[in-house]
């Protein structure tokens, strides 16, 4: 997976390549809207990391010019202005994500996963996702390799979940999910499937309980 | 306002204080001249009547060859004046000091040698009496003719005149000073206009007074006021600017080291360091911490354009965000964070009301040892909108839960977090939004809620 990060502060940059590097992204950098442009018109990337304050051109502005060209890579916008008609533009604009800084470096790239997860998934191919594989065509859940047996709505928690690694999927999103018509849901049915879901998925990914709004799958932490 | 009235009086209160007095006293004056003008007037004619009386009462002397002498028939019992039937007493007496006619108690007055009566006060018995004595020469004999009046008799038009004139006055006095009371509320009440136009509007907002409906004394004012307001207003926007612009300056080179730093911290040769690594780390995040309370504080200011952009907010999404936005940290913390919410919306920012909650939850989670629970509420209380977030932690000492909002302020004894604004932000967004916001115990023993209650509930959005 390719990444291309636009950031004009060197110890930004230098700690974003860093990070993503480290967790297994091929990374390149562009210190300018202008120099990112040219890579982009030659290279092919997963993912753009994009800075709003950028001098010259400014980083939203890129977004529009790349959105205009008929690209569909995701983009995760950067800034130190959180304020909410900068967040609703860049949203708008054609952005898939928002990051303030100060941010952990753990946050970027769980975001950045997510972010590639999600395009794949809607390419229809298959999520990684740590130790586990999703083949979300085939419903098909591997475990370093080794096939793991779920029935139907164990399935749809678990693909649920995964495709939101890292955000709280909420109970009544959960519940939607596994509803079908020719079968009445108990009140505590998506206690029953989670629990169902973490006996079998085990160390592989944690299944946390967010008390009150719903449940987040994360990836075990080394 | 209160001190201003208490240290000097309004300027309504100046006229009619000056006004009163000066009018009350002119009043009293106009009486006594009204009143010694009249009675002199009164007096004259008086006089003028008993002179009359003792004219005529020459006509009943005689000569009766070298002397005078009375004709007994002439002489009426009483002299009366021909308009008034009012009782005088006379005595006419020769040059022999003989009584020819009359009362011999009555005065002369001392007779003048010319054809008119002169005039005299006397004492006779006790009574005051007003006399006028005529002089009639007839060759080598005379005679003086005294005609006297009680003065009491003359008292009761001059007590009428008084009354009448007080009475008149007295009305004046009323109608005038009614006048000038009407007369100067009426030109204070373009001033009483411009109070109520200075007290409608919130004093942090800054805006402009109408300079066209002030009298022209007070336009200067008004429009020097105008003038400060801009300036202070301007002074206003480019502090926020620079608090602003300082925060964003301060985010980038903080995210830079920040990250190199949690890097640096996962390589194996930085473990023999790592102590020292992470103290760094968390002074890092504690400058990134102040950072954003310094940028939240001034996105709180009511002058701000924040206030204004005011929308429906739902609460439990809200609630919702921010407990999922906190839920690393918590984890990190080995705190249980968890949401109790129902369906509320109230009117307000969302960008302000995501930073109260946020300072709310950051200290709950910040303050509670490992194994406690943090719970964000919010819902409906006695038909009220509130947001809450309560925590088992040890709580705030009641002597400190007025000074934990004031800014920069930390409870003595407790470690660095941020830089003390959390609380202030939470108080300012409170009162930008018109809602309450209290801490108490949490519980008997400890813990400590935090609520925020709003005015009032949006209906529920069809």
């Amino acid at each position: 997976m390719r990444i291309l990060v636009v950031e004009d502060n060197d110890l930004v940059a230098d700690a974003i390549t860093l990070g993503l590097s480290t967790a297994g992204f091929a990374v390149d950098r562009s210190a300018s809207a202008e120099a990112a442009g040219t890579a982009l018109a030659t290279e092919h990337f997963d993912l753009l990391v994009v800075d709003v304050g950028l001098p010259g051109e400014d980083g939203l502005s890129l977004v529009r010019r790349l959105r205009s060209r008929g690209a569909t890579q995701p983009v995760l916008i950067l800034t130190a202005r959180d304020t909410l008609a900068i967040k609703v533009q860049a949203l708008n604009l054609g952005a898939d994500d928002f990051l303030l800084k100060p941010f952990e470096q753990d946050e970027l790239v769980a975001r950045c996963r997510a972010l590639i997860r999600r395009a794949n998934l809607y390419a229809g191919e298959q999520v990684n996702l740590g130790r586990m594989r999703l083949d979300v065509a085939g419903r098909m859940l591997r475990i370093d390799e080794a096939a793991v047996e779920l029935t139907g709505r164990e399935w749809l928690v678990l693909e649920c979940l995964a495709l939101n690694a890292g955000r709280v999927v909420s109970k009544e999103r959960l519940q939607q999910a596994i509803a079908t018509f020719d079968q009445a849901l108990t009140p505590n049915a998506v206690e029953v499937y989670i629990s169902r879901v973490r006996a079998k998925v085990g160390d592989a990914a944690v299944i946390r309980t967010v008390r009150g709004l719903g449940y987040r799958l994360d990836e075990p932490r080394n | 306002m209160n001190r201003a009235t208490e240290s000097a009086p309004s300027v309504q209160r100046r006229l009619l204080w000056f006004l009163l007095p000066s009018l009350a006293a002119l009043m009293l004056a106009g009486v006594y001249a009204n009143y010694r003008a009249a009675t002199a007037f009164v007096e004259s004619a008086y006089d003028q009547r008993l002179g009359d009386a003792a004219v005529s009462l020459a006509g009943s002397l005689i000569r009766d060859g070298q002397r005078l002498r009375v004709d007994p028939g002439a002489v009426p019992a009483t002299a009366r004046h021909a308009d008034h039937l009012v009782a005088l007493r006379y005595a006419i007496i020769n040059a022999n000091g003989e009584l020819l006619a009359g009362a011999r108690e009555v005065p002369a007055a001392a007779a003048s040698m010319t054809t008119n009566p002169t005039f005299a006060d006397a004492i006779v018995a006790g009574e005051r009496l007003r006399v006028a004595s005529y002089r009639v020469s007839l060759n080598r004999d005379s005679a003086v003719i005294s005609v006297a009046e009680s003065a009491a008799q003359r008292a009761v038009p001059g007590r009428f005149i008084l009354a009448s004139t007080w009475l008149m006055d007295f009305i004046q006095l009323d109608v005038t000073l009614l006048i000038v009371w009407l007369g100067v509320h009426f030109a204070l009440k373009p001033l009483l206009a411009l109070r109520r136009q200075i007290e409608a509007g919130s004093p942090r907002e800054l805006n402009h007074l109408d300079a066209t409906t002030v009298p022209a004394e007070v336009k200067p004012l008004v429009e020097a006021l105008n003038l400060l307001f801009d300036v202070l207003a301007e002074a206003a926007r480019s502090q926020r600017r620079f608090v602003a612009d300082t925060a964003h300056q301060l985010r980038t080179p903080i995210t830079g080291l920040l990250g190199n730093l949690q890097l640096l911290m996962k390589e194996p040769a930085a473990a023999a360091l790592r102590p020292r690594l992470e103290a760094l780390h968390a002074g890092m995040e504690n400058l990134a911490r102040s950072a954003n309370q310094l940028l939240a504080l001034a996105r709180a200011d009511p002058s701000t354009s924040f206030t204004e952009q005011f929308e429906a907010v739902d609460l439990r999404a809200l609630a919702g965000r921010m407990v999922e936005g906190n839920v690393d940290r918590a984890l990190h913390a080995g705190l249980d964070l968890g949401l109790e919410a129902a369906a509320v919306a109230v009117r307000g920012n969302v960008r302000l009301l995501e930073d109260l909650l946020g300072n709310l939850i950051d200290n709950a989670i910040h303050y509670t040892p490992g194994g406690g629970h943090v719970t964000v509420r919010a819902g409906l209380r006695d038909g009220r909108p509130f947001l809450e977030v309560e925590d088992d932690g040890p709580g705030i000492p009641e002597d400190q839960r007025g000074r934990v909002r004031e800014r920069f302020y930390r409870i003595p004894g407790t470690s660095g977090h941020g830089c003390g604004l959390g609380l202030a932000i939470v108080s300012e967004i409170a009162e930008a939004h018109g809602a309450q916001f209290t801490l108490e115990a949490a519980t008997a023993v400890g813990g400590t809620r935090a609520r925020v209650l709003f005015r009032s509930p949006l209906p529920a959005q069809v």
